[in-house]
């Protein structure tokens, strides 16, 4: 059902034809942002366990390959940073959780996927996913699957939906089913409904949908 | 050389006796190689312990391996293909790298979290403290954590998995790279692996060391270079080591023997026949000691051997008396006042170390007086009848005759033995080394670059402080865990002081059976927690019936039997477990039966802090200074010694002076033995040498040597013939000897040089004095 009616709408919010590796590629190298670089982001996670997703506001600070800060401001506190191999989430009033960053391919898989675009470098995105693009100037969609099989076992696709050189949306999907929504930028400065659905946040980012 | 029918009805009697000593001695013989024998036997019980854990105790068993060469994540790689090799083989009980994963707590043990964990100590698993662990998990899922914890939320949403693992860590963890461990550069990947066979099982051992070197080979395929090191390790080197280069200074020491004695005989014959004496004296030796002791330490008989290697000197003294108008057995008979007395006063000086207390020593003894008996016996009775009549007679040799005379001129200040004694004193008092050696790892001369890499090795594995220990004995492993958790709160105030930086002990992994009962009856019943879920999941993002399998879980643990060490022991914690508590005696020996729990402690700052804190936790608690107590069963050792040392003087002068009876005599054969003795150790001193078990016991072989070198100038009468004979007997003796120590003390090993230096001073400085001191000064107009 969801995947018809993504299938439905996607032809409508965005050029189906599949971009040629050249212009994905220069696409990606419109991309580049200088490090440090921060950027707002609005994230909804959905899971089999939950009745309702979880949605959590605040920023991304990107300083370098290895180095990404993820500060959530809204509803609570939260800093997590990830330095090469591990991760470190600090919450108000916690221990603070440490664990390597193997445990969490989804994290491994967006980190890559973002350090890539925002080097502008397609070669690197590519060594770690396969890169199939859509779409045009005005509205493109990345999609990006991992190469390794094993890495693919958990992280089954992310896409990236933009518009110029403005990344809007990041959507992962894990092989159990979960999904996560970044909204990026001025994507996320609309406020979102507590009981989004996926596909309401797809077409808002203007997405060709799960399963499409 | 022709044989009469007797002599050779003897011969071939003698022989037959050697080979069924020979036939014997392999049977029973076992060698061994706990250098513990070499330490005398403890008497406190910090003592006790120090010997077993230097022996057979786990941490002897652990060898750390280091991976480097490659790539950090190739490294892990190769981490994780070794546990998975060494873990099958039979040589290794347990292979860690750190990597331990919430998958990979073995399954069976995944239920007892509810009794390991503390949570149930401090709340109840209710509505309340459900309903505050479900919000929190879900600002756990939308973190990046979230994607791994969310499998295992159904099944565990209090995390109490995670909160047991936490407290499993060492509290000082190694870095962490890929999940396996790395040292602080993240260069060399670290694993520790446990072999099955105690450090002091050489022959296990090498298989271990034999499986290590294969996969080393294998890896470099891969360009990644394995290094290990361990107990282990060091004691299948050094053997391997102290073998070859006995075997090689032994071949060359018999080979340079030979041929001083074709030179000083010119008879192949006599010097095969020399040989039998010495050879009956081995293997009398070898016999005594497995039929009395069993195992035969290696030190014991590379000591044994050489000790008893003086015995090579009386066939010397029996070719060199060898006379033109007497026949080998009066030579013999005339010799075996003062051959007996030599030997006699040498056995019951070694008869002292007996009652050392020390079974290494006690063995050496043995082996020694076997030995010595054996081979004086054998020269006086046995020899001379095999022995050719005819021969050269060394008492018309010129060229000796006119040595002797020089030597008799020589002049004897007295004023040169005061300024000996003077100065030996002087470096005994003034040198700046201590005069003993007291560190234990001197009686294991591992290179020093080789304990310097195992240090750091262990130290980047945060393995924890090598000196200082707390030992809990208790009578059975649940008292032994009741006090260590009693103790655990004064500890953790200890590190919150900075007194130290961590501790580990096993009570942080297995809880008491007490403890664990009762947080096992804190567990609620399936239908209140059934209730208490549904309320608490209600205002929560959380489904109502996802918690079917934290619900089957709990009450899987309200009926487990309670968790044993035991079943720990070959999880990966089991290493960690078994090195801090250890289960003695057997079952069948109640009484005996005792279990020792330690706690270790890493970073001390502050001694007097983990003095006090000992104190003041009551009976059958002992911190416990392995510095100290090493150093204490050295010194003890020594003491011991020594006063073996001081009893055999006594009883070594009571036999001369009742074989020689005038005073003025015993004092002419003593004093050159006495006045070596000085030397040695004050040349040794000078030299900045601390002395050690090795010297001492080279020192006692030196003092041997003297005695015989004394006791036949003293016996060579004013019959120039016979002076010549004697001196050409303690030239052959003195100059055999002095090559074959003299080789030793070119040695590599620390062992054997120390020997080898320590007598060769012995013959030189004997030979010398006993030639000055042992003659009365000639009247002034000569001979």
């Amino acid at each position: 059902m969801l995947a018809l009616l993504g299938a439905l709408i996607a032809p409508l919010t965005a050029g189906s034809a599949a971009l040629s590796e050249q212009d994905a590629d220069a696409l990606i190298g419109r991309l580049a942002k200088p490090a440090p670089a921060t950027i707002s982001f609005t994230e909804v996670r959905f899971s089999k366990l939950l009745r309702a997703p979880l949605i959590v506001s605040g920023d991304l600070g990107y300083s370098g390959p290895e180095s990404l800060d993820r500060r959530v401001t809204t509803p609570y506190r939260e800093q997590t940073s990830i330095r090469g191999e591990s991760v470190k989430v600090e919450r108000e009033g916690e221990k603070p959780r440490s664990f390597a960053l193997k445990h969490a391919p989804e994290l491994r898989g967006l980190l890559s996927g973002f350090s890539a675009m925002l080097a502008g470098d397609p070669v690197a995105l590519r060594k770690t996913f396969d890169v199939e693009m859509t779409g045009n100037d005005d509205g493109w969609t990345l999609k990006l699957t991992p190469t390794d099989t094993k890495a693919r076992r958990r992280l089954q696709q992310i896409e990236v939906n933009g518009r110029h050189s403005e990344p809007r949306c990041f959507s992962m999907t894990t092989a159990d089913g979960a999904s996560s929504v970044l909204l990026l930028g001025a994507a996320s400065a609309e406020p979102v409904a507590p009981d989004v659905t996926l596909i309401a946040l797809q077409r808002r980012c203007g997405g060709s949908g799960q399963g499409s | 050389m022709k044989l009469t029918r007797p002599a050779l009805l003897l011969l071939f009697l003698w022989l037959v006796l050697l080979a069924g000593l020979t036939w014997f001695v392999q049977r029973q013989l076992q060698v061994g190689t706990d250098l513990r024998l070499f330490l005398p036997s403890p008497t406190t019980p910090e003592q006790r312990l120090l010997l077993e854990e230097i022996g057979e105790g786990p941490a002897s068993r652990v060898m750390v391996i280091s991976l480097e060469g490659a790539e950090p994540e190739q490294l892990a790689d190769a981490s994780r293909t070794l546990v998975e090799n060494l873990q099958s083989s039979p040589n290794f009980r347990l292979v860690t790298n750190g990597d331990i994963s919430l998958d990979s707590v073995p399954d069976e043990l995944l239920a007892y979290r509810y009794l390991l964990s503390p949570t149930l100590d401090e709340r109840p698993l209710d509505q309340k403290y459900l309903h505050s662990e479900l919000q929190e998990r879900a600002r756990d899922l939308a973190s990046p954590a979230g994607a791994f914890l969310e499998p295992w939320l159904p099944r565990d949403p209090t995390l109490e998995l995670l909160k047991v693992l936490q407290r499993w860590q060492p509290m000082q963890e190694p870095n962490r790279l890929f999940d396996v461990w790395f040292d602080q550069e993240g260069k060399r990947a670290l694993l520790l692996a446990q072999t099955r066979a105690a450090a002091f099982d050489p022959d296990q051992q090498r298989l271990a060391v034999e499986q290590l070197n294969a996969e080393a080979e294998r890896l470099k395929g891969d360009d990644v270079t394995l290094t290990f090191s361990g107990a282990g390790k060091f004691s299948v080197m050094m053997e391997e080591r102290t073998r070859d280069e006995a075997t090689a200074l032994g071949t060359a020491a018999t080979v340079g023997m030979i041929i001083l004695l074709l030179i000083a005989y010119r008879r192949i014959g006599s010097v095969i026949l020399s040989a039998l004496p010495l050879a009956s004296a081995g293997l009398a030796g070898l016999a005594a000691v497995s039929a009395l002791f069993g195992t035969v330490h290696g030190i014991t008989l590379a000591f044994g051997f050489t000790l008893i290697g003086v015995a090579q000197d009386y066939p010397i003294h029996l070719l060199s008396h060898r006379h033109a108008t007497r026949s080998p057995v009066e030579a013999a008979r005339e010799l075996w006042p003062t051959l007996a007395t030599g030997v006699a006063s040498t056995c019951i000086a070694y008869v002292t170390f007996l009652f050392s207390g020390v079974i290494g020593l006690a063995q050496l003894a043995c082996f020694t007086v076997a030995g010595l008996a054996v081979a004086g016996l054998t020269t006086r009775f046995a020899l001379p009848v095999l022995m050719d009549p005819e021969g050269r007679d060394f008492g018309e040799s010129a060229w000796l005759g006119k040595v002797w005379q020089r030597m008799e001129r020589l002049p004897r200040p007295r004023w040169a033995g005061v300024a000996a004694i003077a100065l030996s004193i002087a470096a005994m008092v003034f040198a700046p080394q201590p005069m003993w050696e007291s560190d234990l790892s001197k009686l294991t001369p591992v290179p020093k670059e080789l304990l310097i890499q195992d240090q750091e090795l262990r130290s980047e594995l945060g393995t924890p402080d090598v000196r200082y220990l707390l030992v809990i004995t208790a009578a059975d492993t649940e008292y032994a865990l009741q006090k260590l958790e009693e103790l655990d709160e004064p500890l953790q105030k200890m590190v919150a002081d900075g007194a130290i930086s961590g501790y580990d002990h096993a009570a942080r992994y297995v809880p008491t059976a007490e403890k664990q009962r009762q947080r096992q009856a804190r567990l609620p019943e399936p239908a209140t927690l059934r209730d208490d879920v549904d309320a608490a999941v209600e205002d929560t993002p959380f489904r109502p019936d996802v918690f079917e399998p934290f619900l089957a879980d709990v009450e899987k643990a309200r009926h487990l039997r309670l968790l044993t060490v035991d079943q720990l022991r070959d999880s990966p914690l089991g290493v960690s477990v078994e090195m801090l508590l250890t289960q003695h005696g057997d079952g069948n020996d109640k009484t005996a039966a005792r279990t020792t729990a330690l706690v270790t402690f890493s970073g001390v700052q502050d001694v007097s802090a983990l003095e006090r804190f000992a104190k003041a936790a009551g009976s059958g608690v002992t911190l416990l200074d392995t510095k100290n107590a090493s150093e204490t069963l050295v010194t003890n050792q020594r003491i011991k010694i020594l006063w073996s040392l001081a009893v055999a003087a006594v009883l070594l002068a009571g036999v001369v002076t009742f074989a020689l009876r005038r005073a003025s005599r015993v004092y002419r054969v003593l004093a050159p033995m006495a006045l070596t003795t000085l030397l040695i150790i004050g040349i040794l001193q000078a030299a900045g040498v601390s002395m050690t078990l090795f010297h001492l016991i080279a020192l006692i072989l030196a003092a041997g040597l003297g005695l015989d070198y004394a006791l036949f100038f003293e016996h060579a009468a004013d019959d120039p013939m016979e002076q010549r004979r004697t001196l050409h007997a303690l030239l052959v003796c003195s100059a055999s000897t002095l090559m074959v120590f003299a080789l030793l003390a070119m040695s590599s090993l620390p062992v054997l040089r120390a020997l080898g230096l320590t007598v060769s001073i012995g013959v030189v400085s004997n030979f010398v004095l006993a030639l000055l001191l042992t003659r009365p000064t000639p009247p002034p107009h000569g001979t």
